[in-house]
């Protein structure tokens, strides 16, 4: 009897909330599609990402909404751990990524992935790293905490996002360049966090995203010092110089490239379909217009390019992470 | 005053009506195990893209509002707090229930999370240049301090013994450090695949609360006598409002006590209720009927979860650090409109920033009228017969920790833990002190680690730890608070030889 | 009504157990930067462990009701339900088809009503299929939850 009644409610519940079976790649997608986040709702990356998705469900880009799930923790190793093992491989399930973070987290061990575990559909935005010094600073030049750095070794405390993530990167590249010693402080809860520490005065300086050290210069609570990057940003900070202007031979390797990847495994037509579409959504207009508003810069960058950059940045951060 | 001169916006219909829906809305979802305020937020981003920032803006600040309001009503029916604000609630919410006096408890959760929230709001539209200043004053050493403070309530929190108390603590300290570290990236105690990611605090909350509850109604068995879990006959709105008029000291300690946690970057509102909870009780005459289904605790922890609400976002306003989650997912909700906050944002966009805060105003308001009618209804689900209840329970808790990261993993780690607590209950350990130590575990390693390595840069640790006036204040509010507990256990000893009189 | 002194000399004994391996984990474990946290707090697990069990050793604990062979009884069949549907069902079958035989199970174990009742079967899974609406309608179509669809939905 018991068994029956099951079977019939079983059947019943069936037929009620019925979805399609398993679809051909041909349909793909036809139903929404998720985007795990490596970060907590509200992060730089989080918000980005929730914003150059929010064109998906047009008819002429995928025609499914983007829907996001956030996985954070460890500074990005959870989410992509997960993604890289657990992952479905039927493209229904993509990931943000952020390099050089996760390059950089698989060059030093300790996680199950590495370049090679994805693939790549393109990028959206580059926000560079900048030297930041609370408003009260003594510092106003680049050189000035430098030379300071140089004098009193291990006494500028710099805080960033955590280990082996951009901002991590950009100080190792400084420290290699010019000789100076600081004491790098990773903070827990990203950029924000980083940047509280700065504004409070809790650290000499930091290093922080360009998007959000825009905005907490716009209110007035610090000073940006250098953007370690190839070209000064025009959009929003065409008054800091870059490092390299300033003397430095640093270049663009700690620029915080993020993007779209699906896990290795994914049929080829799925990924296909979505290197064709995926940079388009990111070109629209709302969304540069939505980008923009809220001080992000965007670089929309197809597959073929982003494995290029990705290749660049493997080799590159072997030989700084060496003997680390 | 200038605040009065954006009213006008709030009473727009379309704004009145997002007020209203956020409102409703948040109550449900509040109410809901497993959807925690920053949940809430984070799903209702996707539908301001298409409103007008200020308007946006109204139906986030009422969702925030009400969801951390509306986690009374589960805590205090089921004993399952919505999320972590609201773990003190249950304490002596769920025991009132018991008791009979749900609706009068609803009453007093509701009521005081009105005073409170609206005090908490006119704290952020007076005070709000003075509070940022202090809400910087934190550095990473009176972080860690703050949060072994907050260790230390465990020993006196909702446990008939001090040493299984503190161990509970530890335990959810434990737990809070499974997974990867942090700053590290080492991998820590993870013995099976599931814990990678670590205990994710809403998962551990809805195992830790939710199932003990499944459990002990399936002990209960067939019975036909047990059949209704809780009655909840209806109370005098009138004697509620008598009540809470005559319970002055509770109320000030919560919304005190909340407004200040609130402040604070980092600690915010999911610790405000339990902290409030601990110092109403120390300063009651009163003390040992906390735990028994006391009003007073009620409405010292509702107080302060809704004061937090306002003082939060002074960080958030004026420096543009978010001090909660939810303060982060509101900034995302702000910059998506081009509005960045700072010094600055009430001369740039007074509009949207007065409208934001008198809907919070008027939305405390609205949550209290809404939230009495919710009451009546959400005791009516009450009623449902025990297996029922149980069957809900466990497939909302499934599928409420399962959405919060969309992890099976998450769902393993809610019903393990809940299985284990139900047993360490059965043995007097107790689930408050260990959701506490799972909160407060990550604050308190973070500043650890942090403040460590400043302190090489700087004069040491001592130096860093141990001097300056705020250090040495919270290190003596620790001592005290130690001190406390221990004394008042020894007092009251159930195994001590002289049986003292309580008080 | 209290635990026996053996309950509650073994429930010592398991927390204790914990602590000290967590101890020893601490101190063993590399990087030793991440792991200082960890032996500050596992140091104070353990020595409140030992307090504790010697409390129970000698009789001291009390507080708790430990668990009857009655209460025991009525727990296991709804506990094994619980632990099939969560750890393996959900995932294996989908999450709404196996909630709503878990549903029904728990339902049908603890109800009152006679099992041979037909009406009591009817209202049973009535209330089943009412309340798998409510929750459909709130995770997949309000807050849009992908939920895993195994074998069946």
């Amino acid at each position: 009897m018991k068994k029956l009644m099951t079977r019939l409610a079983m059947s019943l519940a069936g037929a009620a909330f019925a979805f399609a079976g398993t679809a051909l790649a041909g349909d793909y997608p036809d139903r929404p599609v998720g985007v795990a986040v490596s970060y907590g709702a509200g992060g730089a990356t989080d918000f980005q990402a929730r914003i150059v998705t929010m064109v998906a469900g047009n008819e002429d880009m995928l025609g499914q909404p983007i829907y996001i799930v956030n996985k954070p923790g460890a500074g990005g190793r959870v989410g992509w751990n997960w993604f890289s093992t657990e992952a479905e491989t039927d493209g229904y399930m993509m990931s943000a990524y952020n390099v050089p973070h996760f390059i950089a987290q698989s060059i030093k061990g300790g996680v199950k992935y590495s370049a090679d575990s994805f693939e790549p559909i393109a990028n959206w935005g580059a926000d560079p790293a900048v030297v930041i010094v609370g408003k009260d600073s003594k510092f106003n030049t680049i050189q000035e905490m430098i030379d300071f750095a140089k004098a009193n070794p291990g006494k500028v405390t710099l805080s960033g996002a955590g280990l082996f993530v951009g901002h991590h990167i950009a100080a190792l590249q400084i420290q290699k360049e010019t000789g100076a010693k600081f004491a790098y402080i990773p903070t827990k809860g990203g950029g924000a966090a980083a940047m509280k520490a700065v504004i409070a005065g809790d650290v000499l300086g930091g290093i922080n995203n360009l998007s959000d050290a825009f905005r907490a210069r716009e209110a007035g609570n610090i000073k940006i010092l250098a953007v370690a990057d190839l070209e000064r940003n025009a959009e929003f900070l065409p008054d800091v110089p870059t490092l390299m202007e300033a003397g430095y031979n640093v270049d663009n390797s700690s620029v915080n490239f993020r993007g779209l990847m699906v896990r290795k495994g994914t049929p080829q037509e799925v990924i296909d379909k979505l290197a064709a579409k995926v940079p388009e959504m990111f070109a629209h207009k709302r969304v540069a217009k939505r980008m923009k508003a809220g001080g992000s810069p965007v670089k929309v960058m197809s597959r073929a390019e982003v494995q290029t950059m990705w290749a660049e940045r493997q080799a590159f951060l072997a030989d700084l992470l060496k003997g680390l | 005053m200038e605040f009065l001169g954006y009213f006008g916006g709030v009473f727009e219909p379309v704004s009145l009506l997002l007020l209203i829906g956020g409102t409703i809305g948040g109550l449900i979802l509040g109410a809901t195990p497993g959807l925690s305020p920053t949940m809430a937020v984070a799903l209702l981003i996707p539908f301001t893209f298409h409103l007008a920032p200020a308007q946006g803006l109204i139906l986030l600040g009422a969702a925030y509002t009400s969801t951390v309001a509306g986690g009374a009503v589960s805590a205090i029916l089921l004993k399952i707090p919505g999320a972590p604000a609201n773990i003190a609630t249950a304490l002596d919410g769920n025991e009132m229930a018991r008791q009979g006096h749900g609706a009068r408890a609803l009453h007093l959760s509701f009521l005081s999370s009105g005073v409170g929230g609206v005090i908490g709001v006119l704290l952020l539209i007076f005070l709000t240049p003075m509070l940022a200043q202090w809400a910087l004053a934190f550095g990473p050493s009176h972080l860690f301090w703050l949060a072994i403070l907050g260790v230390t309530v465990i020993g006196s929190l909702d446990s008939k013994s001090f040493v299984k108390g503190l161990l509970s603590g530890c335990i959810g300290l434990w737990l809070s450090m499974i997974g990867f570290d942090d700053i590290y990236g080492a991998q820590r105690f993870i013995f099976t695949d599931a814990l990678t990611g670590g205990i994710h605090i809403i998962a551990a909350l809805i195992g830790i609360f939710a199932i003990p509850q499944v459990l002990e109604m399936f002990s209960k068995g067939r019975d036909g006598r047990a059949i209704q879990t809780i009655a909840v006959p209806d109370h005098s709105l009138k004697d509620s409002f008598r009540e809470i008029l005559g319970s002055g000291r509770a109320l000030t300690i919560g919304t005190v006590v909340g407004s200040i946690v609130g402040l604070i970057p980092g600690v915010g509102g999911q610790i405000a209720g339990l902290v409030a909870y601990d110092q109403a009780k120390k300063f009651s005459p009163h003390k040992d009927k906390f735990g028994t289904g006391h009003p007073e605790g009620v409405i010292a922890a509702e107080a302060a979860n809704n004061a937090m609400v306002g003082p939060s976002l002074v960080p958030l306003l004026t420096l543009s650090i978010p001090g909660s989650p939810t303060a982060a997912v509101l900034l995302g909700g702000l910059l998506i409109h081009g509005i960045f906050p700072g010094t600055d944002l009430f001369e740039r966009n007074p509009e949207v920033a007065w409208t934001f805060i008198n809907s919070m105003l008027i939305g405390q308001v609205l949550m209290v009228v809404f939230g009495i009618y919710t009451a009546v209804w959400a005791a009516k689900i009450a009623r449902a017969p025990i297996p029922i209840m149980a069957s809900a329970v466990l497939v909302l808790a499934v599928f409420g920790s399962y959405s919060v990261q969309q992890s099976m993993g998450d769902v393993t780690i809610m019903i393990s833990l809940g299985v284990a607590m139900f047993f360490l209950e059965k043995f007097g350990f107790s689930a408050a002190p260990l959701v506490l130590g799972l909160i407060l575990g990550p604050i308190a390693e973070a500043n650890f680690n942090q403040g460590t390595l400043i302190a090489a840069a700087q004069d040491g640790p001592m130096v860093y730890f141990f001097t300056g006036p705020l250090n040495l204040l919270l290190i003596l509010l620790v001592v005290l608070s130690v001190g406390y507990s221990f004394w008042s256990n020894m007092l009251h000893a159930p195994g001590s030889a002289k049986l003292e009189p309580a008080e | 009504m209290t635990a026996s002194r053996t309950q509650h000399f073994t429930a010592a004994g398991l927390v204790l157990a914990v602590a000290l391996s967590v101890t020893w984990l601490s101190f063993t474990q590399e990087p030793v930067e991440a792991f200082l946290f960890p032996r500050l707090i596992s140091v104070v697990f353990s020595v409140l462990a030992a307090w504790n069990f010697i409390r129970a050793a000698s009789g001291l604990a009390k507080v708790g009701t430990g668990l009857t062979i009655r209460h025991a009884g009525n727990i296991w069949p709804g506990l094994l339900v619980m632990l099939i549907y969560a750890l393996f069902a959900a995932k294996t079958f989908g999450f709404y088809a196996s909630s709503v035989v878990a549903f029904l199970a728990i339902y049908t174990l603890y109800d009152p009503t006679p099992i041979s009742n037909g009406r009591g079967w009817a209202r049973r899974v009535i209330v089943t299929i009412g309340f798998m609406i409510v929750i459909y309608g709130l995770f997949a179509l309000l807050l849009r939850v992908q939920t895993p669809r195994g074998l069946f939905i």
